[in-house]
């Protein structure tokens, strides 16, 4: 299960019907709960643990976990975005609940909430 | 069906490293001409650099030239190249890296503002957001980006290249692109052979699951030139999460040895370099370690300090997150204990191998109106990012120019209509018949039979005439169940028209396979009935054609130039 979504933190990012999460994966694996309004992930198996959709999250409600197999409870890595969108910390904590943290140098670039999607909404597919 | 058709005077299919690039050249170049990138995902954070990058690996650091870059690619490629793409591209690194680092990339530098090196040909980044960047610069261009279509197939007219027809994940609609020009930049194929990782890690891969091969199956239906799709890649990578080992071996200077403590390959391969060997030999090397039970294998770092193991820690953090958490989730101190190391899945690609479209110097494809950039275009291996950029940016002026000198081709209605049909046919057929084969069931039913037959891991990526043969029967089958494909959303048609190219991959592949009679690139394709290299007979290239009309499959060879005097098996 490499992402996991926390409904508590997840608001859909205020009704947004393109979020950033959902455009951010390469692997078209975030989808909207049509009745929730909340992202789900469609697939975990299908997922390759890149994380933009871990980073762009504006409530920080995407967790990335490695697959069980690859690795033990409860070790977590969490990026936090510096607000000058110029730095990112990744806390990392071990399997007994050690914290290390690593700040490191980026560009973020601002992104919107919504996006418009190319062509006519034309037929429903949802499932 | 809703079908929207688009006029461009240039269309660029997969918006990744060189599709980027070539937009932003383009518009530059030729403001007067309008771009239009046709993406499967979204351009922000689509393909290979969607993790991120902490390296630019093919740069000619202080002292290096074009030539001194060829005769390292030369020798690291064993001795067979297309040295002239390899200078064209590498020409230009300085240009594409300036231009990045201007659009806002950090790169380390030191306190005179020089780039840090790691390595003879590396410089480290910060690039945890280098495909935003790019993405932005395609956009800020004046490009019209299509996120979320699918390319199914080229428009041919009389045997150019028209543009393209995709459809949209997000919608169902349909897009026609008539383009006067076309670049494909597609990036390679992963998912041809079973994965390292099962279940619900199945796509805890290198190189990107997202690319399908699509450009490749989309030129090999359409009749294009592809050139050493037997040059597969397989890479040494980290043990389980399979992160690339440069940021290790290059980073800090980590030799490979055995389950004894022996450094096999500054021993048995120090004729041709030990821990700097040609890379096939440095997954070759390890291989026959394990196969001869001296497994496990690893990158020794038990010499680095903490700050070094932090280092390396924020690296990965930069590209390959999960890698440090898999570090503190198995309780692994890479300054404490050597780093395990295992061999990939084969991959198809043309940017660290050279498999893809055969291209003249000027990256056009065989079919006239077509181009290619990245890792879709092959002959040219060792591109990296930079190189990728370089080919979207030789790529771009040529399709200039052949946009400004020709007019759009005249589309029939009748070509459309049928590509429509095969492309939303798995969606009927889950209308109409609920029973089918899901893309799942075909993209492991394919695994298998490359992986048993075709020299995946489990036979430590052997082949031989008689395996090879019975692959390519079991694959001839697979195009026949192809009408049986069940779709249930727009997701599964996606998913459904990537096995299928894959499928398209595989058959070429194994034509390449048998082709070569000899074994060139140990470790990427031994072949245990021909185990030697063969100068006399194999320094060519060994190149392939489908015939769109019958689908078979026309094998020839092409001669290697040398252009850089020298011993071709040295890397100076």
């Amino acid at each position: 299960m490499p992402v996991i979504i926390h409904a508590d933190k997840c608001n859909g990012c205020h009704g947004s019907n393109n979020p950033p999460c959902i455009r951010m994966c390469p692997g078209d694996l975030l989808m909207k709960d049509s009745k929730t309004g909340k992202i789900l992930m469609r697939d975990p198996a299908e997922c390759w643990d890149c994380l933009p959709c871990v980073k762009v999250c504006p409530q920080e409600a995407i967790e990335f976990r490695l697959s069980y197999q690859l690795g033990f409870h409860t070790a977590r890595l969490i990026p936090h975005i510096h607000d000058t969108r110029d730095f990112i910390t990744w806390e990392l904590i071990d399997t007994k609940g050690g914290i290390d943290k690593f700040t490191i140098r980026t560009k973020i670039l601002p992104i919107e909430l919504d996006e418009k999607v190319e062509g006519v909404a034309a037929v429903d597919f949802s499932i | 069906m809703e079908q929207n058709i688009i006029e461009t005077d240039i269309l660029i299919i997969g918006g990744g490293t060189a599709g980027c690039l070539a937009a932003v050249e383009v518009r530059e170049r030729f403001p007067n001409l309008r771009v239009t990138i046709m993406e499967k995902a979204h351009i922000d954070r689509s393909g290979c650099l969607a993790g991120g990058m902490n390296a630019i690996n093919a740069y000619l650091n202080p002292g290096e030239t074009p030539e001194s870059f060829v005769k390292y690619v030369r020798f690291d490629s064993c001795g067979l190249i297309r040295e002239d793409l390899v200078l064209s591209m590498s020409e230009l690194f300085e240009y594409c890296v300036k231009k990045v680092e201007k659009w806002g990339l950090p790169i380390l530098c030191d306190e005179k503002g020089n780039y840090i090196p790691r390595g003879r040909w590396n410089i480290k980044i910060n690039g945890e957001s280098l495909k935003p960047i790019i993405a932005k610069a395609a956009k800020n261009a004046g490009t019209k980006v299509l996120n979320w279509v699918v390319a199914s197939n080229y428009l041919v007219v009389d045997g150019r290249v028209a543009g393209a027809v995709g459809f949209s994940v997000r919608n169902g609609n349909m897009f026609v692109v008539k383009a006067k020009a076309t670049i494909i930049a597609t990036g390679g194929a992963a998912g041809v052979y079973k994965p390292n990782n099962a279940h619900d890690a199945q796509h805890k891969t290198w190189y990107c699951p997202y690319n399908t091969g699509a450009g490749y199956a989309m030129g090999i239906r359409a009749g294009a030139e592809m050139t050493s799709f037997e040059m597969r890649y397989i890479g040494l990578r980290v043990k389980d999460t399979i992160a690339p080992t440069g940021t290790i071996a290059l980073g800090v200077g980590a030799p490979q040895i055995n389950s004894k403590g022996e450094k096999f390959m500054a021993t048995k391969y120090a004729h041709i370099g030990g821990d700097g060997a040609p890379t096939p030999y440095r997954s070759h090397g390890p291989l026959q370690e394990i196969k001869e039970g001296r497994g496990p294998v690893y990158l020794d770092t038990r010499h680095i300090t903490s700050q070094q193991a932090r280092d390396l820690k924020s690296a990965f953090l930069d590209m390959y997150p999960s890698m440090v958490l898999y570090w503190a989730a198995n309780e692994i101190d890479p300054s404490k204990e050597p780093v395990e190391v295992q061999t990939t899945e084969p991959y198809i690609v043309g940017g660290h191998t050279q498999s893809g479209y055969w291209v003249d110097v000027n990256r056009k494809t065989t079919l006239d109106g077509l181009y290619a950039a990245g890792d879709v275009a092959g002959g040219a291996p060792y591109k990296f990012v930079s190189g990728c950029w370089a080919e979207g940016v030789i790529a771009a002026k040529q399709a200039g120019e052949y946009a400004q000198k020709n007019d759009f081709a005249e589309i029939q209605a009748s070509l459309v209509h049928e590509e429509q049909d095969r492309a939303f046919a798995p969606l009927l057929s889950f209308t109409n018949k609920k029973d089918g084969i899901k893309a799942y069931d075909m993209e492991v039913r394919l695994q298998k039979i490359m992986e048993e037959y075709a020299g995946g891991a489990a036979t430590y990526y052997e082949v031989n005439e008689e395996r090879l043969l019975v692959a390519r029967r079991r694959l001839a089958t697979l195009p026949d169940q192809f009408k049986h494909i069940i779709a249930e959303d727009l997701h599964e048609l996606m998913k459904a028209h990537e096995v299928i190219d894959r499928v398209y991959v595989a058959q070429t592949l194994v034509e390449h396979m048998l082709y070569r009679k000899e074994t060139r690139w140990p470790g990427y394709c031994t072949r245990t009935d021909y185990t030697e290299r063969n100068d006399e007979k194999w320094l060519n290239f060994v190149n392939s054609r489908r015939d769109p009309d019958t689908g078979d499959i026309e094998m020839l060879t092409r001669p290697y130039v040398q252009i850089v005097p020298g011993d071709r098996y040295k890397p100076r």
